[in-house]
């Protein structure tokens, strides 16, 4: 229990719910305006994660040059995955995420010799021997570290660095996409979301809004890559298995599918659900092995989203009038 | 070549064309010419094939033999969107209106050649925005012309199925078409409406020129506007002239009108 007020948990959590908020940007372009539903989306931040840590380990790039290659490589697989499924009707595009994550991911356990397999980044071959990565990013954080000294008077850990990262960026990509969708493309791709035969018959080629809006979650999912890999400072293939993406999912049906700056409430509400239930050792839980606890603990992050959605369907920001409209 | 020299009289040309799902064949080698801006009404029972014959038109569905020249372009191979883009552009039966946007945004989404559809118009706020304000006013204008706009900033969503019709209709004309397909824009609005869209379909003919082919059921509706009428009956056309000659003929009776004259 005692970890519980320990405010070092608490702001490790809020910096990955930030980064988790980061990652649920994506779905929320996808799903809340362009009503497409990818249940993949760690695969994007997998990509993104990965690609960072190959290319600065073994190949020796700057972070920021793999950075803005894991992105974009995010991008590109996105634009695959659509130009592959996204014809598929909804249904079946959701499965195909699904695959497309999975096999992303036993690409990485498969391919040791690049990823590192099943032991992670740790195990990446390097050429001097030295198989960690973040070293441009720490710089940054340590001299945030080091302004933070004097306010708090204490070591600032990197946890509080990077929460004073996330977040204002997490913020800058919300306004960004809320702008987005403001304009008259967010609006054509609106109407698809409802109906792909008004569109068409007004000149309006849904497939590429449908494209468009993919690569776009994609490039957030693989935003929230870059941050990942940065908090952890390493990654193993069991860091993005399918949970991953439905913690995204979660955030978003907490926020409101369409209410894109209800995340930034939505990602702190979902860090204290997720934070708040590591703690559920007490009697009578406390019977319970810790793998059954942790079982558990994912089915009460669902039983309280079950609640939400059935007293406000909406989300906590959503207007209850677009659910009911037939 | 043939395409065109008939390219000065006709806006779309229409050749053999059918389709076919499986067992069932809903348009059977059906042609027709409309002259630009004429006025054509499809009649036939339910059933007949007039709305698959729309389908084909409109390019959401492909024809399986014939072709479809407009404006001297072949479009039977083409996507729908392109279709909708060289201003060949239709409504739905029944009325499909986007119901979680306004109505007012259910307008501006159709106006031709906004910078802000593009992604790339994200960067350049200025011009979308004076585009949009333009879109706004086009859209105010529409509304006004059949009485919706007191439900300008409401979900469409809260439309009667009438107002619907209205709505998709108007949105049809801001996607600035230079030939509609209409279907059924008259069925379950009240008939002083009626008289009035009328009115505005014959003055859109007149002053932006667009020609018209619209499906209806009851031929008296559209007795007095069409200049041509085609019935249509199990895919197939039965019979294609003048209003006058439709309601004497006596095939169109026996298929479609009989009973209806006899009770009026
Ligand atoms: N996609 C389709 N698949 C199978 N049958 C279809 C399809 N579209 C239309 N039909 C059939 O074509 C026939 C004509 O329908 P329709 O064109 O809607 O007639 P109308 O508009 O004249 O009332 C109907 O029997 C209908 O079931
Ligand atoms: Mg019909």
């Amino acid at each position: 229990m005692e970890a519980f007020i320990q405010p070092g948990f608490w702001i490790f959590v809020l910096a990955l719910a930030g980064i988790y908020g980061i990652f649920s940007l994506g779905l929320q372009i996808q799903y809340g305006v362009g009503g497409i539903m990818n249940f993949g989306h760690v695969g994007m931040m997998a990509v993104s994660g990965y690609t960072i840590a190959v290319l600065v380990i073994k190949y020796e790039w700057s972070f920021w040059w793999a950075a803005l290659a894991g992105v974009i490589l995010a991008a590109f697989l996105g634009a695959l995955l659509g130009l592959t499924t996204l014809r598929l009707s909804g249904d079946y595009f959701a499965i195909a995420s699904i695959a497309f994550a999975e096999i992303v991911r036993y690409w990485i356990l498969n391919t040791d010799n690049v990823t590192g397999g099943t032991q992670g980044t740790l195990a990446i071959p390097s050429p001097n021997g030295f198989a960690s990565y973040t070293d441009k990013p720490d710089v940054i954080l340590t001299w945030i570290s080091d302004r933070l000294y004097p306010i708090i008077g204490d070591e600032a850990s990197r946890d509080l660095s990077m929460v004073l990262i996330v977040w204002p960026f997490f913020g800058l990509f919300i306004w960004l996409s809320s702008r987005l969708q403001k304009t008259s493309w967010a609006r054509v791709l609106r109407a698809t979301r409802e109906d792909d035969d008004v569109p068409r018959s007004l000149g309006k080629n849904v497939f590429r809004f449908r494209l468009q809006t993919l690569i776009i979650g994609s490039v957030f999912g693989g935003l929230a890559g870059v941050f990942w890999s940065v908090q952890f400072a390493l990654l193993a293939p069991e860091d993005f298995l399918r949970i991953v993406t439905f913690y995204g999912w979660m955030i978003l049906i907490l926020a409101g599918a369409t209410r894109v700056k209800g995340l930034f409430v939505a990602a702190i509400f979902f860090g204290f659900l997720y934070g708040a239930t590591r703690f559920l050792e007490f009697w009578p839980l406390s019977l319970l092995s810790s793998p059954e606890r942790a079982y558990l603990r994912v089915f009460l992050i669902g039983l309280v989203i079950v609640l939400l959605m059935v007293k406000r369907p909406q989300g906590l920001f959503g207007k209850r009038q677009e659910m009911i409209l037939e | 070549m043939e395409t065109t020299k008939t390219l000065n009289s006709s806006v779309l040309d229409v050749r053999n064309i059918s389709v076919s799902f499986g067992g069932v064949k809903p348009v059977q080698d059906v042609s027709f010419t409309i002259k630009e801006n004429s006025f054509t009404s499809v009649i036939g029972p339910n059933g007949a094939g007039k709305t698959s014959l729309f389908n084909l038109l409109s390019g959401m569905n492909k024809v399986s033999s014939g072709e479809i020249i407009f404006m001297g372009e072949a479009i039977h191979s083409i996507h729908a969107h392109k279709i909708a883009q060289k201003g060949l552009v239709r409504t739905f039966q029944g009325a499909k209106v986007i119901r979680r946007l306004t109505v007012a945004e259910n307008l501006m989404m159709a106006v031709k050649g906004n910078p802000g559809d593009n992604l790339l118009g994200f960067f350049n706020p200025r011009a979308r925005k004076s585009f949009e304000v333009k879109a706004r006013e086009e859209a105010m204008r529409r509304l006004d012309q059949v009485g919706l706009t007191k439900f300008a900033d409401e979900y469409a969503g809260i439309l009667s199925g009438g107002q619907r019709k209205l709505l998709d209709l108007s949105r049809a004309l801001m996607a600035d078409p230079k030939m509609l397909l209409l279907d059924e824009p008259f069925a379950g609005v009240n008939p002083t409406l009626v008289e009035k869209l009328l009115t505005v379909l014959a003055a859109l003919r007149k002053e932006q020129s667009i020609t018209f082919l619209l499906i209806e059921h009851d031929l008296e509706t559209v007795m007095n506007i069409s200049d041509r009428v085609i019935v249509m009956a199990d895919g197939k056309i039965i019979a294609d002239g003048l209003p006058k000659s439709i309601y004497e003929n006596d095939l169109v009776i026996d298929a479609y009108l009989g009973s209806r004259r006899k009770d009026s």
